[in-house]
Order: structure tokens, then C-alpha cells, then sequence
């Protein structure tokens, strides 16, 4: 037999054993989600040991009372506090995708384009600070922000994930702008350009997928963090989702089912989100930091 | 971005509760890598949290390269159907909260009312076995195969779409030449694919092995360090020292630098060896 | 439609200097070849002209405006790059229009610039493509139009036929000349493959490790090559090299034992005593069969047909010669060849320059 008839032709077994290995593993990877969902759902009162994840007699009444959670003042019109929180969270990781990106796009660029002394030394430095473990950051992110006066508002948040969000984004842009050819900005200069507009009208667009890529890391990273969150923020109409939802849990009350009605509320933007980019996930992936 | 490192570092000299800090040079390290006087082995001790971290380091990052490698590999076949169906369902991990997901992972281990003792009731009533719920974290290993199931299920979405970039660099044709030069499919793979994506493979592996080694969450959240702290790796150890014992930030900060310096030596070890084999 | 001067241009590259001291002239409406082997400088050059490297010292006009310190959107010219770098992002239609766009030309002007552009490339139905989705030969038209669409004054090329395979080489090769005379404008061209430098070019100015060592039109270059580098780079075949030839009284002492009559001593000059040692060299397509009287006699080793031609290997002493004769010859494999030479060559075998006055 031909070595190249032996190639093309995909037998049956082999095939099914794609399959079957996909299948396991999209199991493996939806079981803890559905029983999210089936939980979120479920009416019964008293948990008991199942296997295969459906509502028991299914009810919205969990998903009503995170979403319609108020926040009552007395002398004030109750407000609707889950939508503050929600609001809270995108605000922040909205505020952080932006930031992030606008401040590691001209710093990943010039890494990229430019020659200078200490570059190499930036980057290592760069690298390290994904080292300091977020968790032990939040100590001096207290201090910093109790010493600007930023502690429980929503900046003196966005600061503190800028901190690791950036050096992220950082990262990841020099790997893409090094993969776009330096004669696209040169021809694009010979056709008149000047450096700033060659850099605005042909690098940008061309790095698109991985800006992309990168500002939904940037923004899933806000969105997700609740150990600083839980630590900086006082008042429950500060509060980000994460925080919310940890409280649901608590180690007086646990409520379980509001726990994860509020999980599925929380996770549909970030879905919707990847979904969107999921086209440029793995072409900005590739392109970005995870090159090194 | 560097601000915090700095204070952070500089509050490790410090002891005593926040505003009533003095200086104290040294001593948080000496006293944390002498285990407070204890035996250095004693759970607890940092030395332990060392090894228990390491274990968890290396187990995880196995798992996730090995499980993210063969469904990116999978996934690449051209001939495969439902190939994006897949790819979609299998990148969700990824795009969930993790806190969500490890504490949804917590609720499955639990002992009465978790679907893996559901599960275990199943395959008594199938199979006739009688399997006892595990009370998965009261033991060690229990509980670390609890926090290391969450982890990888978190984990592995980002492998295999890293594997999945990679493999787009592969071009067909030299695969092509391998195969009319009378590579086996299993040689294809080891001594082509392989060998291809390692350069784009590797920083990931090494930012993926620092995120786990940091990896405060899972372990927070779904063991919570039982039984009795043996599972806390060192970022929840901090953790502790920093907001549930009395607020030592000195002590905590000086776990956050050796954790630093440990990730920064680990990760420029094989550059330094490099260059010195090359410089000779 | 500018002349250009650069004038004694040094380019380095931290310690390295890849430009030692190169002039050249173009004059306007002037097609200037670069050539020269891999590695001599020639695209340094022309991003120098384009203006996308500083000079390290020298100037460079066009016309008698300095540009040698103009950014290169001031400097009017267009270029296109061997890889074509096509904007990945624009469609073909706003790939041509982009630098008319950033100068700000109304869009009625540039619509009818595409679209007169665009029919005389032949792009008319890719106009609504992504660069992504063409042939080579379809991209590097769109790399052309490019340049064309802009009216410049000064175009360069940077290898820009390397990437297409031979026949569509030839046909775009012929296109080039044609649209530089249509639209007449200076134009500086860099290639290694000397059927374009010699078809294209009006000036080729063969390069090597960063200087020009001959200027002039391909005709002069080619039958009066100045050095024995210019020699043997211009030629195809390559010309063949006879080291350590005796000058002595009847002719040259070639190897084994035969003389060469040189039949016009006249451009040597003094160059020519008995004597002196120099190096010969013939050019393939400058031998010819004369079996009554030869100028020498070699030994056919290798017979290859190349079509209209035969190309021999064949000895002489201990020398291997190239000849290149008509398909008809009828020479075969260890004949022995009585041959005449048209032109020969002689070189300073110390300094490699041309014996010739
Ligand atoms: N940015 C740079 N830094 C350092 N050296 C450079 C740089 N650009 C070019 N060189 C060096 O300058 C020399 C000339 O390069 P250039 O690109 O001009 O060669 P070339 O004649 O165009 O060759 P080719 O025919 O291979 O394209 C080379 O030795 C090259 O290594
Ligand atoms: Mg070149």
C-alpha cells in the first residue's frame, strides 16, 4: 500500500476514536456547568445525590430573587441593587479592558518596533510581575489605595487590575505586532503615510484578532477576580457579581441554588463575549505573548 | 505595575497588624523557612507547602499539556465533523467564572449530596458494587485530586487552543515530506508536529506552570485547604497569614517574595543554563 | 519625474558598513538597474533613496530638491516591495486607493484613478478582494497598480518579480518596460536575475560589497565589463576564467601547451608584453567553430541541448571551458573541437581589473 493512500483515507475505528475521545471530554467539560444550570433551576428543597444533572421540579424563583435583589434605604426608593452590581462588574472590566489596552498597545509596539537600552531587561521585568501572586498583591494594593484615598470605589478597583492586566496585554501585543512584516508599515510610509498613521491605519487593523483577544482576556480577568474585590470594596452597592455571589455562600448560609441562578446570569456576557471572539481566539493566541 | 511589587517587598520586612507595623529587617523570613522552630516537614510549615505546591504544579500542568495537546490534535484533523461544535463546547471552561466553577466543583464533591456520590450510588445500583461515599476532604489525597479534577477542567481550554494555533504553523507540506520519506503517523507525529509546536508551545507551558503555581482559587475555594491545611499551596497559605490570622501583612508579604523568587529563579534556570553551555 | 543623485553615500549598520562611498545618477525618465550578488547592498540602497534608512554620510537630490533627510511620505515616490506587502486588511480597491487617500484626494479622483489603473493592469474583477484571497501574480499586480495609481515621481523595485515563476517573470518583465514608457517616469529597480538588468535597465550599476563598481548601459557593460567581478556576474552562462595565462610573443600561453593569437592587440596597449602573467577571459557565446583555422582546440567532455543551443564542458589542459554553440553543430561527446574566439578578455590577476585601455 501506498504511504499517501494510507494518509488520506480515514478509516472507521480510527474515526470513531476521535469521536468517542471528543465526546468524554465535551462530557467532562459540561457535567460541573449543567449541574450549574439544573441547580439554578431546581425547586426541591433538599439536595440529594443524583447523577445525571435535571431541575428537580423546575422553577424560575431562584433566578427572580438574584435579579430582583433591591436595595432598601430607609427614607429612599428601594433600588434595584443586583442590577447595580452587574453593573458594577461590567463598568470595572469594561474599564479595565480599555485601560489596559490603551496603555500595553504604544508600550507592546515600541517593544516590538524599536531598539533601546534596557529593552530586554523591560521584558524580563515584564514576565516577572505575572509572578507576584495576585493574591499576596492585594496587601500593598490596600496600602496604595488606602493612601490615595481609592479604597471601596470603583477607579482604586481598576487600578489594581490594570496592575496585572497590563503587563499580560503587554506581553501579548509585542508577539503580535512582531508577526505583522515591518514592509507593510514601510510601504504604507512610501504611499505617504506618516509613522503614527502608518502604525493607526495599517499595524492597528492588522492586529486586530489579537487587541481583540487581548482586551477579552484583560476584561475576563476583572470580570472573574473576586479576592480583591472581596478586600477593597465596603458597601453592597459597590459590590462586583463575584463578591455577590460568594456571599450566597457564605459559611453561615449556604444557599446553593441562588448561588448558581446568579452563576448563570453572571456568565451569559462573558459567553456572549467569547463566543464573539472565538474566531480570533486561536489566530490571536498564536500571534500574541504565548510566542514569547 | 510595579508599585505593588515594591511595596509588597518592602512590607516583608515589616510585623505586627497593619498601622502598627515596626521593623523588623529579616526576621519573617528566617522565621518562616525555619518553620517557626517547628519540625520543617510538619504540615504547615513552609517547607510542606513547598513540596504540596510543587506536587500541585507539576501534576496540573501535566495534565493540562497532555489533555489540551490531544484534543488540539484531535480537533485539527481536517476530516473531522463537528469540528467548531466541539471546539466551542470545549473551550466553554474557560469562558465560565472560575470561582463559579470551583465552587460548582466543590458542590459535586460533597460527601451527602454531590454528584460524585451520586455517581458512586449509580454504579452500586448498576454494577452491584458497594462503594462508600467518599468524604473527599477529610484525606489528603482525597481532597488534592478534588482540587487537582477543578483545576485541570479549568485549565486544559487553554492548552488545546494554544495547541490549536500552533498547529496552524505547521505547514502541511513538510508533514507531507515526512510521510513520503515512510513516517508512520506515530513518527509524524513525534518527530515532526511535535518538535514544531514545542517553540510556541513553551512559553505557555511556563506561564501556564505560574498560574498554577499561583493558582489561589481552586484551592481556596473548593478545599479550602483541608483536611487541616495540608492542601494550601503557598498563595493560600499567604492568603491566611494575610486576612484570617490576625492580619500579619509583614508575615504574608514575606511568603509573597519567596514565591516570587522561587517562580523567577524556576523560570530563568534553563535560560542561565543555556547560556552558560553556550558560553563555554 | 525627477533625476536622482546620491552622492558618496556610506550606510553602517552599528560596526558593519554595507555602503562604502556609492554615487549614482539617474536622469530623469532614467530606468537604473541594481544588481549584484546577495548581500552587496542593493536593497539597503533603495531604502535609502525611499527614505525608510537614514545615510550614515552623503546626500541624495531629486532634481535639485535634498531629500536626504525628507521622511519618505515627503520625498514623492512609490515602491514596490518584494513581498508586495499588500495591506491584509483592504480590499484590492482600497489597497490602490490608500496613498491617494492619505494625501487626501477627493474621492472622485481617486475613483477614477482605480478604476483607470485597474484596467490597465487587468484588475477590474479583484477589485473587491482581500489580498489574501489571490494569486502571486494577481498580488503582485496589485503591487504595481499600487505604485502606478500614486503618479509619483520616482519609482523603486525591490525584486518584485522574484516571486513569480519564469513564464509570468517574462510577460510582467515586458510589461514593466512598456508602462515605464508610457508613463515616463525615473525609475530604480533592484534584481539579481540579469536577464532583467539587462533587458530592463537604460543604466545597470552592478554592485558589490557596497560599492558600484560599474556604471553604463547594458550593452557597454556587458561586451567591456571593467572588472573581472562585473565580468563574471553579467552573463549566462557565466564567462570562463583561464588563471596564470603567459603573456608570450605569438599570443597567450594557454594550458597545455597551445597559443592563442590575440588578433587585436590595439585596446591592450602596453598591457600585452611577453611575460606577464594575466587572466583570460571568454565568454561562452563568444566561441565559434572554425575547422580550417582555429584559434585552439579543446576536448568535449559534456554535450547538454538546451533547445535552440548546445552548452559543452570541455578541456583545455587542465582548464574546464563552457562553449555555447549553435543546436545544429552536430558536436558530440569526445570530439575534439577546433574553435575561434570573437572577443576575449583580459584581467589584472593582482587587482581584477580589465587590461583593456
Ligand atoms: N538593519 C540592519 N542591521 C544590520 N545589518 C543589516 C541591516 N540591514 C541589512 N544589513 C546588512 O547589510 C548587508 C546588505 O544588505 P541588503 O539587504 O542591502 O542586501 P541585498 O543586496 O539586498 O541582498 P539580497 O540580494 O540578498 O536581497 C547585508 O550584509 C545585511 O546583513
Ligand atoms: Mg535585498
Amino acid at each position: 500500500m501506498s504511504p499517501s493512500g494510507q494518509g488520506r483515507k480515514v478509516s472507521l475505528a480510527e474515526s470513531i476514536g476521535a469521536h468517542l475521545l471528543l465526546v468524554v471530554a465535551v462530557a467532562f467539560a459540561l457535567y460541573p456547568l449543567l449541574w450549574v444550570v439544573s441547580l439554578a433551576f431546581s425547586g426541591a428543597v433538599e439536595p440529594t445525590p443524583r447523577v445525571l444533572p435535571v431541575p428537580l421540579e423546575p422553577t424560575l424563583e431562584h433566578l427572580r430573587g438574584v435579579a430582583f435583589s433591591t436595595l432598601e434605604v430607609p427614607g429612599e426608593p428601594d433600588r434595584w441593587l443586583f442590577g447595580l452590581q452587574l453593573a458594577n462588574s461590567i463598568v470595572i472590566s469594561l474599564a479595565t479592558a480599555l485601560v489596559g489596552v490603551v496603555i500595553a498597545v504604544p508600550t507592546a509596539y515600541a517593544l516590538a518596533r524599536f531598539e533601546f537600552v534596557g529593552k530586554e531587561g523591560g521584558v524580563r521585568a515584564l514576565l516577572a510581575t505575572q509572578m507576584f501572586p495576585a493574591v499576596a498583591s492585594a496587601i500593598p494594593l490596600y496600602i496604595i489605595l488606602d493612601g490615595l484615598g481609592l479604597l471601596g470605589t470603583r477607579s482604586g478597583l481598576v487600578l489594581c487590575y490594570a496592575t496585572t492586566a497590563v503587563p499580560f496585554a503587554i506581553f501579548q501585543l509585542r508577539g503580535a505586532f512582531e508577526t505583522i512584516p515591518r514592509d507593510l508599515e514601510e510601504a504604507a510610509m512610501v504611499d505617504g503615510a506618516t509613522r503614527f498613521e502608518a502604525f493607526r491605519k495599517v499595524v492597528l487593523p492588522a492586529a486586530r484578532p489579537a487587541i481583540a483577544v487581548t482586551a477579552l482576556f484583560a476584561f475576563m480577568s476583572a470580570y472573574n477576580e473576586f479576592v480583591l474585590a472581596h478586600t477593597m470594596l465596603g458597601r453592597e452597592e459597590m459590590y462586583t457579581v463575584p463578591v455577590v455571589l460568594q456571599r450566597y455562600i457564605s459559611e453561615f448560609s449556604a444557599d446553593w441554588p441562588k448561588f448558581a441562578a446568579g452563576s448563570l446570569i453572571v456568565s451569559i456576557p462573558v459567553m456572549i463575549l467569547f463566543y464573539i471572539a472565538q474566531r480570533h481566539l486561536i489566530a490571536g493566541l498564536t500571534a500574541g505573548g504565548v510566542k514569547g | 505595575m510595579f508599585i505593588p511589587l515594591i511595596v509588597g517587598a518592602a512590607t516583608s520586612l515589616f510585623a505586627g497588624r497593619p498601622g502598627e507595623g515596626y521593623y523588623v529587617g529579616l526576621a519573617n523570613f528566617v522565621e518562616i523557612l525555619t518553620a517557626r522552630g517547628g519540625p520543617l516537614l510538619a504540615t504547615g510549615s513552609f517547607w510542606f507547602v513547598l513540596l504540596v505546591t510543587f506536587l500541585w504544579t507539576a501534576v496540573n500542568v501535566v495534565l493540562h499539556l497532555g489533555i489540551g495537546l490531544a484534543l488540539g490534535l484531535v480537533l485539527s484533523r481536517p476530516t473531522l465533523r463537528l469540528r467548531a461544535l466541539y471546539r466551542v463546547l470545549l473551550i466553554l471552561p474557560w469562558a465560565v467564572p472560575s470561582y463559579v466553577t470551583a465552587l460548582a466543583w466543590k458542590g459535586m464533591f460533597h460527601q451527602q449530596y454531590g454528584a460524585v456520590t451520586g455517581l458512586i450510588y449509580a454504579i452500586n445500583d448498576w454494577f452491584g458494587a458497594s462503594i462508600e461515599p467518599i468524604a473527599w476532604f477529610s484525606r489528603f489525597a482525597t481532597a488534592f485530586a478534588a482540587n487537582v479534577a477543578t483545576n485541570v477542567w479549568l485549565g486544559f481550554p487553554f492548552m488545546m487552543v494554544v495547541t490549536l494555533g500552533a498547529l496552524t504553523a505547521v505547514p502541511a507540506d513538510v508533514l507531507e515530506a515526512a510521510e513520503v520519506d515512510g513516517a508512520t503517523r506515530w513518527q509524524r507525529l513525534t518527530r515532526v508536529t511535535l518538535p514544531m509546536i514545542r517553540p510556541a508551545l513553551a512559553p505557555a507551558v511556563t506561564l501556564g506552570a505560574i498560574w498554577t503555581f499561583n493558582m489561589f482559587n481552586v484551592v481556596f475555594l473548593v478545599s479550602g485547604g483541608d483536611p487541616d491545611g495540608s492542601t494550601d499551596i503557598l498563595v493560600s497559605e499567604a492568603y491566611r497569614w494575610a486576612f484570617t490570622r490576625e492580619a500579619q501583612y509583614g508575615y504574608a508579604a514575606a511568603y509573597a517574595v519567596l514565591i516570587f523568587l522561587l517562580l523567577l529563579v524556576t523560570t530563568r534556570l534553563p535560560a542561565w543554563l543555556a547560556r552558560k553551555g553556550a558560553g563555554r | 519625474m525627477v533625476a536622482v543623485t546620491a552622492r558618496t553615500i556610506v550606510k553602517r549598520f552599528g560596526a558593519t558598513e554595507v555602503l562604502r562611498g556609492v554615487d549614482v545618477h539617474v536622469p530623469h525618465g532614467g530606468f537604473a538597474v541594481l544588481v549584484g550578488p546577495s548581500g552587496c547592498g542593493k536593497s539597503t540602497l533603495l531604502r535609502l533613496l525611499a527614505g525608510l534608512e537614514e545615510v550614515t554620510s552623503g546626500e541624495i537630490r531629486f532634481g535639485d530638491r535634498d531629500v536626504t533627510r525628507l521622511a519618505p511620505r515627503d520625498r514623492d515616490i512609490a515602491m514596490v516591495f518584494q513581498s508586495y506587502a499588500l495591506y491584509p486588511h483592504l480590499t484590492v480597491r482600497d489597497n490602490l486607493a490608500f496613498g491617494l487617500g492619505l494625501r487626501k484626494t477627493d474621492a472622485a479622483t481617486i475613483a477614477s484613478r482605480v478604476t483607470e489603473v485597474s484596467a490597465m493592469l487587468g484588475l477590474d474583477h479583484l477589485l473587491d478582494r482581500l489580498p489574501r484571497a489571490l494569486s502571486g501574480g494577481q498580488r503582485q499586480r496589485v503591487a504595481m497598480g499600487r505604485a502606478i495609481v500614486r503618479r509619483p515621481q520616482l519609482f523603486l523595485f525591490d525584486e518584485p518579480l522574484s516571486n513569480l515563476d519564469a513564464a509570468l517573470r517574462a510577460q510582467v518583465r515586458v510589461e514593466i518596460r512598456k508602462l515605464h514608457d508610457q508613463l515616463g517616469a525615473t525609475s530604480v529597480y533592484v534584481t539579481h536575475d540579469q536577464v532583467e538588468a539587462m533587458t530592463l535597465a537604460d543604466q545597470i550599476f552592478v554592485l558589490n560589497r557596497g560599492v558600484v563598481e560599474q556604471v553604463g548601459p547594458p550593452r557597454e557593460v556587458y561586451e567591456h565589463p571593467r572588472t573581472r567581478f562585473v565580468a563574471g556576474f553579467l552573463g549566462s552562462p557565466a564567462m570562463n576564467f583561464i588563471d596564470g595565462v603567459q603573456v608570450a610573443a605569438g599570443g597567450l600561453a594557454l594550458p597545455g601547451g597551445q597559443t592563442l593569437a590575440v588578433r587585436d592587440p590595439a585596446p591592450f596597449g602596453a598591457a600585452l608584453q611577453p611575460g606577464r602573467t594575466v587572466s583570460l577571459g571568454v565568454r561562452p557565446h563568444d566561441f565559434v567553430v572554425r575547422p580550417d583555422a582555429p584559434d585552439l582546440v579543446v576536448d568535449v567532455e559534456l554535450v547538454e541541448l538546451l533547445g535552440p543551443e548546445l552548452q559543452i564542458h570541455a578541456r583545455l589542459g587542465g582548464a574546464l571551458l563552457t562553449v555555447c554553440l549553435d543546436s545544429q553543430s552536430g558536436v558530440a561527446r569526445g570530439d575534439r573541437l577546433p574553435l575561434a574566439v570573437r572577443a576575449l578578455h583580459l584581467f589584472d590577476p593582482a587587482t581584477g581589473l580589465s587590461l583593456r585601455a
